[in-house]
């Protein structure tokens, strides 16, 4: 931020005026928040529980978060990332849930969409149809989604502080994300995850999830939730095979994404002498820098960096989704061919994937390393180059794989031109066809 | 006729010996024998030798810990003798007193012929000169600033240049002088100089041959090639170096220089197998691809088509999906 030192002083019976105006909204604004906040909390605390995540072995709770009954038969929702941990370790893991009103039962995971990270929990009804009767509030979804600027109210349990109201602003779906999120102006904090936002008619508006910080919080739209609520439903029973239905997530997820990523006409950018792939859809975010104006720069270096921010939580280790397109521009400047050369190997050996993973979930990186001669459609030679292509499988979900691509130019002594992505959770045949599509623009006019 | 009685040291090699004419001789820590020895644990009068027929009758004159036969061409097998009895020693037999060995020979037993001078042996004593070293010596340099000039892509400063060079010609400089002091303790001559010499040449052809490997491996398009050939190249002239070393430093015989030097290389590839065996086989969230990269003017192979390429992937894929089942 600059600021101007010699700004004039604010002249203060203005500055009277805006503190007079500031004391008479404020409260107002308060006051009228805390009275719909307040019947809100009043009405459906009932059918808001927390969800508790309990190691088998020591009893005690590993993980907490939030839920809501969405009907009369004890279906619970809430985030794929509060159950996930017994979502893939049975064996060590049950689902518990404890109410406003002190009811507690055992949770059966029934369903999951993990592109959305969402899940259904059925209370066991079995066990505890006495407390199943406590739990009489049915959160109803919205059906409509409401419009920019209305206050709604997020309920959960931030930092196992028992039930809370955190009342904010519906900003509507962001664009930035290839998987829909609300925008929701509000504070939400960790426990608070799983749990409803509320309309001021008590309506689910959205599904508490992710918070940016500073009061930028995110949600999933409740349109989400319907569609599983619906698919649970005409399959009426729950899942035997969790990784089985991940992975088909996973894969038709990819299929639409990079269909419709593939079907694009890409748009390019000048990056030096070279085209690059520029900002693909709303959701792919690009930067870029250079060092013209160093002036210890030996040589001229300038990229550009663009990333699809959707990364899909499977475990707290790994995560899937993202795509991220690298490309840099180098001229040799005051070096000559061997130092600059020096410069251009220790960039090139540094590229990896942008996703989290560990040991567990995928193999090794298997590579292969090839000279390759780059045609241009516009019939000038030939560009030699030298590209990698680095494929590891994941170890759960077959058919899905995270790739590494990398290119550079080796025919130029005083200039190179690097172009990489990777792609996260892709098929084989997409990422075949990425590749293709991929080298076909980026690459030096 | 005289008896030769060889005090023998450690590994058998002589240290001393005593030429006693006529047919007796005898032995023991008193000045009036043939041949006196300082041992506490020899009697004064220890024993006397008589030349018989074909070899010596060695008679035990009543001593505290007697005679210890410990090799006789005539009979096979140690044997104690005790005191005041006799034995008939063989040409060349070994026997030992208190704690000294002796041998016994006649002074027309033959030698080995002798041994020619290795080359090794010959020559490297004319690096020892001033003349070579010198050129020597400015060539590395000449080699180490052109190296690092030619790999530097930030600003050249040449204080940072030369505490580089300082550092490795101070690594050098101490190995030329241990050996040299291995020398001067081991043969009396330090040869100081060669070694310097050789340490450079060493240098000079390791840089050389390291940088054709690294174009190889390019052109190749594999890591392997280097990941062959560096180790091979570097434990190479290091046995070289190290045999080298030892002919101007030791007494060793070629066989035994070219074994030293042999193991002293396993041990250095053991040490990094067994450094290396942690990471092996270890999960890394990072590509592990050949990222060496050359100057055009080093780029000889042909390339393929990207349409090759991308048909090429299919065996990745697959060895992933290999590599996630294991």
């Amino acid at each position: 931020m600059i600021i101007n030192r010699n700004r004039r002083q604010p002249d203060v019976i203005s500055l009277a005026f805006l503190l007079m105006v500031l004391l008479l909204m404020f409260p107002s604004a308060v006051f009228a928040q805390s009275n719909s906040a307040r019947a809100l909390f009043a009405d459906n605390k009932a059918g808001i529980l927390q969800i508790r995540i309990i190691d088998i072995t020591s009893g005690s709770k590993s993980a907490i978060g939030s839920g809501f009954v969405v009907n009369d038969s004890g279906l619970v929702a809430t985030n794929y990332h509060v159950v996930q941990m017994a979502a893939s370790k049975p064996e060590q893991y049950r689902i518990e849930y404890l109410s406003a009103s002190g009811a507690a039962g055992s949770l059966n995971l029934v369903d999951v969409d993990v592109v959305n990270d969402l899940a259904l929990v059925q209370i066991n009804s079995q066990v505890s149809s006495q407390a199943n009767s406590q739990i009489a509030a049915v959160l109803p979804l919205a059906a409509a989604e409401p419009a920019i600027g209305v206050p709604v109210y997020a309920l959960g349990n931030p930092l196992d502080l028992g039930l809370t109201v955190v009342p904010g602003t519906y900003n509507g779906i962001n664009q930035t994300s290839y998987h829909p999120r609300v925008h929701f102006t509000g504070s939400l904090n960790s426990g608070m995850s799983g749990g409803p936002t509320l309309n001021q008619a008590g309506e689910v508006v959205g599904i508490n999830v992710s918070t940016a910080g500073n009061q930028v919080s995110f949600l999933v739209p409740v349109t989400a939730l319907q569609h599983l609520i619906a698919e649970y439903q005409l399959r009426g029973q729950g899942l035997d095979n969790m990784a089985l239905r991940i992975g088909q997530q996973l894969l038709a997820d990819q299929e639409k994404k990079f269909a419709q990523m593939l079907s694009l006409d890409w748009p390019t950018i000048a990056l030096g002498k070279a085209t690059v792939v520029n900002e693909l859809s709303p959701f792919f975010r690009c930067w870029g820098g250079s060092n013209r104006s160093s002036e210890k720069a030996q040589l001229l270096s300038a990229d550009r960096t663009c990333r699809s921010e959707d990364n899909i939580y499977l475990n707290e280790k790994f995560s899937s989704g993202v795509i991220e397109h690298q490309f840099f521009w180098l001229e040799a400047g005051k070096l000559n061919p061997l130092q600059f050369y020096t410069y251009y190997k220790r960039l090139f050996s540094d590229f990896a994937a942008g996703n989290k993973v560990s040991e567990k979930d995928v193999g090794d990186y298997q590579c292969d390393t090839e000279f390759v001669a780059v045609n241009n459609l516009e019939a000038q030679p030939q560009r030699k180059t030298k590209a990698v292509f680095c494929v590891r499988a994941y170890k759960d979900y077959p058919q899905l794989y995270d790739v590494m691509f990398l290119q550079g130019t080796v025919d130029d002594a005083r200039a190179a031109f690097i172009s990489h992505f990777t792609l996260a959770g892709v098929s084989r045949d997409n990422a075949k066809a990425y590749a293709r599509k991929f080298m076909g623009v980026a690459q030096w006019r | 006729m005289a008896v030769i009685i060889e005090l023998l040291g450690w590994g058998g090699k002589r240290q001393r010996y005593f030429t006693v004419e006529g047919n007796s001789a005898t032995v023991g820590r008193s000045y009036q024998n043939d041949v006196v020895l300082d041992d506490v644990h020899i009697s004064p009068n220890h024993l006397r030798f008589d030349a018989v027929e074909d070899g010596w009758q060695l008679t035990d004159l009543q001593t505290l810990n007697g005679v210890e036969v410990v090799k006789n061409p005539r009979s096979s097998g140690a044997q104690l003798l005790d005191s005041d009895s006799t034995i008939v020693l063989g040409e060349g037999a070994e026997i030992k007193v208190g704690r000294t060995r002796l041998r016994i020979v006649s002074d027309s037993h033959p030698v080995d012929a002798a041994k020619e001078l290795h080359h090794l042996e010959r020559d490297a004593g004319k690096l020892n000169r001033l003349s070579i070293w010198l050129p020597l010596f400015l060539i590395s340099l000449t080699v180490e600033i052109a190296a690092l000039y030619s790999s530097s892509f930030v600003e050249w400063q040449w204080k940072n240049v030369l505490s580089i060079i300082l550092g490795t010609q101070a690594v050098l400089l101490f190995l030329a002088l241990f050996w040299g002091a291995i020398g001067r303790f081991l043969r009396n001559e330090s040869q100081f100089l060669s070694h310097y010499c050789l340490i450079l040449l060493a240098g000079l052809v390791y840089s050389l041959a390291d940088w054709l490997i690294g174009i190889l491996a390019y052109n190749a398009g594999t890591e392997m090639v280097a990941m062959i050939l560096s180790p091979i190249n570097a434990l190479l002239l290091l046995a070289l170096l190290l045999s080298a070393n030892f002919a101007l430093a030791t007494n060793m015989l070629p066989r035994q220089r070219w074994i030293s030097s042999l193991c002293f290389v396993m041990l250095i590839i053991i040490v990094s197998i067994t450094a290396q065996m942690r990471s092996w086989g270890e999960f890394s969230p990072y590509p592990d691809y050949f990222s060496g990269l050359e100057v055009p003017a080093l780029q000889f192979a042909g390339a393929e088509s990207a349409d090759d390429f991308i048909v090429g992937f299919d065996d990745i894929f697959a060895s992933a999906d290999r590599e996630a089942l294991d």
